[in-house]
This record gives structure tokens, sequence and C-alpha cells, in this order.
């Protein structure tokens, strides 16, 4: 028998108490994976450095003048920029949910956002043609049961349609963007800045925001100051930030995510680590003679030692394990569900490095002290005691 | 039946007076049980908070006109001519022989967080010279009201507490043009305590929104009255397009709509620790029934029943977790009960609150807390009433 037999048969020794502990664990490791993925599904949208963004310096609320976006696009140092308007979509029942339906001009944006627009080029050309031509994230399309080449009408609960005196407008889906994890098109609606601009009754010729590139990073800081001095003191004065920092404040707003996040992961291992430690202690009290017999027979300190911190690091990593999956598996049914409103929440890879790490640290933590009794116990003492 | 409840009292006595033998593992149960309560009542206190300010917010005997079917006034659009028309409706209070209505415009401005340092989004709420009267518990206490058709703001206290840049006395430069903070007012445990007041007319111009009204607000002589005036707008075709409620309506709604996902968190949140405190708890109990086997099987012999041993678990099971839960309320109260926290509402903009636990949600707690102790003392009560004391004494 080796040891790892060994420490397996003492760990499923009081089946109930092991599933026990591992219900425990795994719960605090579904906490922590569907909490690191929640906020990194919020601030780990994939940014480029060189990606800025210009608003109206009072708020993104406020719309700025399209005569802007020229004189942004011919600033020293930007390479490509476009513009984007904020539609207030909704589809059929407005509880059901927002669309984050942007009004852009289609090519330049294909530009600033190349990265993640890798779509079959006959789909993009249609979109480019196409007047009321829309462009959906596959969720998106799925969420609702669109398909391609459907017309679907869509709602502002913002703006008015000035051709038929409705909030609806019509547009035909003519292709899907795949959205791997961090995509920036994650929750994407996208249609024609013209039709849009075109059709609405009022806030003609304002765009929302202006996304664009630099031709490198170290011009940032002299490009945004350029842009905001450029209209400083004007009726729309503007406020330039790279994507990660606006990234950031959007999802500040909120509140203090990460310590909220912090607090009550602390609070699930915490209550864990307590149970987990005193009932591995418990276990290994229980087996003073065994620990003595196998001392008797010639097993080392050293390797009592290692067996009883290989059984709490087995127990850990077990509930763990379970804990990563349970995750995973809730994540992948609320995608299927939900869908649309916002990025949506994805398996974060980082979660399983941060998995791993704290599965040692506990298997440790709570191994650590029983294991040490044990590899102090003398064979006279384990005998004596009952 | 005496003798039932004598030993039950005996075996539970016998129980609770041996729980610090089992100290490590009791606290262990203990503390995850307070962990979990604590955690629960993080998320209902908040929840709770952005409940009560919001629903407190609307007066009864105010009705609000809005754009059918705009989940907030931001993106609610009220025409002049509408504004004109609704003023003269049934019941409409007066004022020195003006009706007592505003026709508001709420527009964003950012205000930095001082916590953070970030930006946040601010409401910044044009209203119209009746607008003060309309909300009769908003008090200016410092400074004055602004001065209508100026470039004059009043901001709310629970603003100033959670953001800068907008202190009185001083300056602010929005889109070219100057406004000064010449008053700060309170409105206790309203949604109104996080804006910025000023003139209606004065902010659709420096804003660029000519004519640009969201919302109507309408003093009427009761509450009562709201029921006939909606019926009175709804028989006027050039109202088509417009909701009227009360204010009251119109902010218990959205109440509900903050409140939706701060509720699920915690629930959510709450249950999977409860679970994972229930697993802590069997496994004490399962232990101090494993501890005591020799005890319980003597007491048999000796003519307990087996209920008796139930019972006893039962009772120890029950106190471990009902301390957990007085302790998690203690720690709720100390760590963040009445703390003053900001959040984006509905409307899109910051909402300052107090983290509020009310009776209602520390007896939820505290029903959880027993929840859990009922499970976790079931099964384990079961075991030491089943033990079969011949078996346990040979091995003993």
């Amino acid at each position: 028998m080796n040891d790892f037999a060994l420490v397996s048969k003492n760990l499923w020794r009081k089946p109930v108490r092991t599933i026990l502990l591992i219900i425990s664990i795994t719960i605090a490791f579904l906490i922590l994976s569907l909490m690191l993925s929640f906020n990194s599904s919020l601030s780990n949208v994939n940014t480029l450095p060189t990606r800025m963004v210009t608003l109206s310096k009072i708020n993104f609320t406020e719309s700025l003048p399209i005569a802007h976006y020229d004189r942004i696009a011919r600033t020293e140092g930007v390479r490509a920029a476009t513009h984007m308007n904020w539609f207030g979509g909704y589809y059929q029942d407005p509880a059901r949910g927002f669309l984050p339906v942007f009004a852009v001009d289609p090519e330049t944006y294909f530009q600033v956002y190349a990265e993640d627009l890798g779509i079959p080029a006959a789909e993009r050309d249609a979109f480019f043609r196409e007047r009321t031509a829309m462009l959906v994230a596959a969720p998106v399309a799925e969420r609702w049961g669109w398909r391609v080449g459907q017309r679907i009408p869509i709602n502002s609960n913002i703006f008015t349609n000035g051709t038929t005196g409705s909030s609806t407008w019509e547009f035909t889906l003519v292709g899907t963007i795949p959205t791997p994890p961090g995509s920036s098109q994650s929750g994407s609606v996208l249609i024609h800045y013209d039709y849009f601009n075109e059709t609405i009754t009022f806030g003609r010729d304002r765009i929302g925001w202006v996304p664009f590139l630099t031709t490198s990073a170290e011009m940032n800081d002299s490009v945004a100051n350029a842009i905001d001095q450029r209209f400083a003191n004007s009726q729309d004065e503007t406020s330039t930030q790279d994507e990660a920092t606006f990234n950031e404040s959007f999802a500040a707003q909120l509140g203090n995510i990460g310590l909220v996040i912090t607090l009550v992961v602390s609070a699930a291992f915490i209550a864990i680590l307590l149970i987990v430690g005193t009932t591995m202690a418990l276990a290994v009290r229980e087996r003073t003679r065994e620990v003595g017999v196998m001392k008797t027979l010639g097993f080392s300190s050293g390797r009592v030692l290692r067996m009883v911190l290989a059984e709490s690091l087995l127990l850990s990593f077990l509930g763990a394990a379970v804990g990563l999956g349970l995750a995973a598996l809730i994540l992948t049914v609320l995608a299927s569900s939900g869908g649309g409103g916002g990025p949506a929440i994805s398996f974060a890879p980082i979660v399983i490095a941060w998995a791993a790490l704290i599965a040692l640290a506990l298997g440790l933590v709570t191994g650590l002290p029983p294991a040490l009794q044990a590899y102090r116990m003398r064979i006279v003492d384990a005998f004596a005691r009952r | 039946m005496a003798s039932l409840l004598d030993q039950i009292g005996a075996v539970t006595s016998l129980n609770l007076r041996s729980i610090p033998q089992r100290g490590a593992m009791s606290v262990a149960s203990v503390v995850a049980v307070a962990l979990t309560i604590a955690v629960l009542l993080f998320f209902l206190a908040l929840a709770n908070g952005l409940r009560s300010t919001v629903e407190g917010s609307g007066s009864e005997d105010v009705a609000i006109a809005i754009r059918e079917g705009s989940n907030a006034e931001l993106n609610s659009v009220v025409t002049r001519d509408q504004l004109a028309i609704l003023a003269t409706g049934p019941n409409v209070a007066q004022r020195d022989g003006v009706p007592v209505v505003s026709g508001e415009l709420l527009v964003i401005v950012d205000g930095v967080k001082r916590s953070s340092g970030t930006n946040a989004n601010m409401p910044f709420r044009g209203i119209g010279p009746e607008g003060l009267a309309l909300r009769r518990s908003v008090n200016i206490t410092q400074g004055r009201m602004f001065s209508p058709g100026t470039n004059e703001i009043v901001v709310g206290a629970g603003l100033l507490r959670e953001f800068s840049g907008f202190e009185f006395g001083q300056t602010i430069r929005i889109r070219g043009g100057e406004w000064q903070v010449v008053g700060v007012f309170e409105a206790p445990g309203m949604v109104f305590e996080s804006e910025l007041w000023a003139d209606i007319a004065v902010t659709q111009s420096l804003f660029n929104r000519p004519n640009v009204y969201q919302t109507m607000r309408i003093q009427l002589t009761s509450p009562a009255a709201v029921q006939a005036y909606r019926t009175w707008a709804e028989g006027d075709t050039r109202l088509n397009g417009l909701e009227i409620l009360s204010e009251r309506d119109y902010y218990a709604r959205q109440a509900s709509q903050s409140t939706q996902g701060f509720m699920a968190i915690a629930w959510i949140l709450g249950i999977m620790m409860a679970i994972g405190a229930l697993a802590g708890a069997l496994n004490t109990m399962y232990s101090s029934v494993a501890a005591r086997a020799s005890e319980i099987a003597t007491l048999r012999i000796i003519g307990f029943s087996g209920w008796a041993a139930f019972f006893g678990t039962m009772v120890e099971a029950l106190a471990l977790s009902a301390l957990g839960g007085v302790l998690g309320v203690i720690i709720a109260f100390v760590a963040f009960n009445g703390r003053t926290t900001s959040t984006l509402g509905s409307g899109f903009t910051q909402l300052v609150f107090k983290f509020d636990l009310s009776p209602s949600i520390i007896a939820t707690a505290i029903v959880v807390a027993i929840i859990i102790g009922l499970f976790g003392g079931l099964l384990p009560g079961i075991r030491a009433a089943r033990q079969r004391p011949q078996l346990e004494l040979a091995s003993g």
C-alpha cells in the first residue's frame, strides 16, 4: 500500500464528515469564483493602450456637436477616430432589459475596434452598404432568437422616429459578432449613425462620444491635452481619457465593488478555515494510537507529517475543484439565459490561478497544526493517551 | 409526560454544559453562522436603506406627469404646451393665486466621489419657482434658496457628504457658464438630498435644451385628488402619451427596480453561505454525538428515552446557531449599520443613502440562523436517539 492510498483511506474513513467538509470548501470556492468572474467581467474588457475616448466634460450622457469629431480626427497623434451615440434601445418590452444599441459610423468604427471585429468580409460589407443594417454580438442574437436576414424592430426610450412618428426603427440583421471573453463587443448592437441622425426628431448632428486610436501610447497624454485644450471655454468642453481609465471610473460608480468582494470572500473563507481546521485537528487526534503504531512500524516523523498535510491538501483541492466546476456550470447556464444587458459574466481564467493558490494556502493552514502534532508525537505518549 | 420533560431537561443541560469540552469546533460553527448572518445582513441592510430612501421621497398629494414607458426622468419628455394644460387640472393647489406646479429637467453632471476620487454622475435638477413649495420636507440649512433667473444652485447635504466639487460658496464652471452655490438643503432620507437644484429656465439655456421639460410635478389639494386628476388628464387628447401617478407610487416603482439586484445578491450569497455553515454545524454536532456516545448509551440503559437524546442534541445545535446569529447581528450593527454610502440609482445617477437594519431584517436573519441550527441538529439528533446502548458500551 503506497502512501497516497493510505492518505485517501484516512480521508474517507468517516465519509459523512469528509463530504460535509467538501461541501463547506466547495461553497467558499464557488463564492470566490463567482465574485471574481463578476469583477473581471466588469473591468477586464480587453483594452488597447492606444485607444482613448473623448466625452463631454460635463458628463458622458451629454452630447457633443459632430464638428468635434472632425477636429479630433485631425489632431496630431490620432491614427483613427470614430463616433458613437447611445440609442436607448429595447426590444418589444422595456421590462425585459435594455439593449446596448450604438449608432456608429461603420467604416471608422471597424478601424478603431478592428481587433474585436474579425467577422466575414461579406457580413462586414453588407453592414457598410445597407443603411438600415444592424450587426449584433452573437450572444445577443442568440438570446432574442434573431437570425441573419431578419428585419427586427428596435425601440428607443429616448428618440422618436420622424418618418413614422413612433419610437420604433426597423433594422436588417446582416451578421453577428463573435465575442470571446473580454471582447469589447460583448453586448453590442451596431446601427448606422447616418440613418439614425436623419430619422430622429431632436438631437440631430450631435454625437455621444469619440473613441480613437493614437499612433503610440506615449502620445496619449499630449493628444488628450491637445484635444481638451482645443475645446476649452467653448460651449462643449471635452474630457479625454484612455479606455482603461474610463472603464474603471464607470465601474466605480456602482460602489466599491472590489472592497465588497474582498469582504464577502474573506468572510466565507474565515468560516471555512475554522470549520476545516478544527475538524482536521479532531480527525488527527482521533488517530493518535494509529500514529503511534505507524511510528512503531518505522514510519519517519517527516513521512507522518507529509501524510497529514497531503490529506488536508487533498481535501482542500477536492473542494476547490468541485467549487470551480459548479461555478463554471452556473455561469454557462446564466450566459445562455441572460445576455444583452451589459457584459456577459464568463468564467475568468484568472479565477483558476487564484483558486489554486488559495486551495494550497487553505490546505497548509488547516493541515499544518495537526501535522506538526503528529510529527512531534512520541510513541510512548501516543499509546498512553486515550 | 413530565418524566420525559425531566429527561430532556437533564440531557439538554448535560449537552450544553459539555460544550466547552468541544470548544474549538463549537466556536468554529458559531463563527461560521455569525459570518453568514453578517453577509446576509450587509446586503439586506443595503437594499433596505436604498428602498426606504427612494420610497420615502414621494408625497401622496403630489402628482407627477412623465412620458409613458419612460422608466426614469432622464428619458422622459413633457412639452411646454402640455405643461400649461396640466396646470389647469382639477384640485391643483394654489399659492397667492398661482398653481403650485413645477416643470423640471434633470441633467447629469460629474462630481468626484470623496472616498475613491473617481468621477460619478450627479443629478442636476432644474425646478420651477414652486419647486421648493412642492417639497415640504426640504429645508435650507445653510445659505439661501437660489433666486429665480440667476446662475445660482443649491446642493443637497447628502451629496455634499459623499461627493466633492459643489461646496457651499464655490463657483462651478459648466459648459462655459458659471454657477454659484448659494445654499445647502436637507431632506433626510429622501433622494432629493443627493441632488443639485437650479432654476429651470437657466438650466435649459445653459445646458442647451431650450424649452425641454422631462416631468411636471403638480401639488394637489389632497391625496384623494390624484385619482380625479388622472381621470381628467386621460380624457384630454392633448395629454396623450403622458402617464400621471402620485409621486409616492412613482418612487415606489423606482425603489423596486433599484433594490431587486441587491435583494437577489443577498439571498444567493446568504443561502450559499448558509449551506457552508450548515455543513460545519452538522460536523460539529456529529462529533458531539460521537464524543458522548458512551454517556448517551449509559443514559439509555438507566431508562432515558431516545427522545431525550434527540432533544439534547437539537437544543445544543440551536443554541450554537442562535449564538452565531446574535453575533452576526452584533457584527452588522458595529460594522455598517447607519453608515452612509452611495450607488447608481435607477435614474443613472448617484444616490446617497444609509445602511438600514430594520427589526424585520434582524428577525429574518435570526430565523435563518435558527433554520441552520434545526437542520444541523436534526440528523445528528436522530443518530443520537438511535444509538444501540449495548454496542456503544461494548466498543467503548
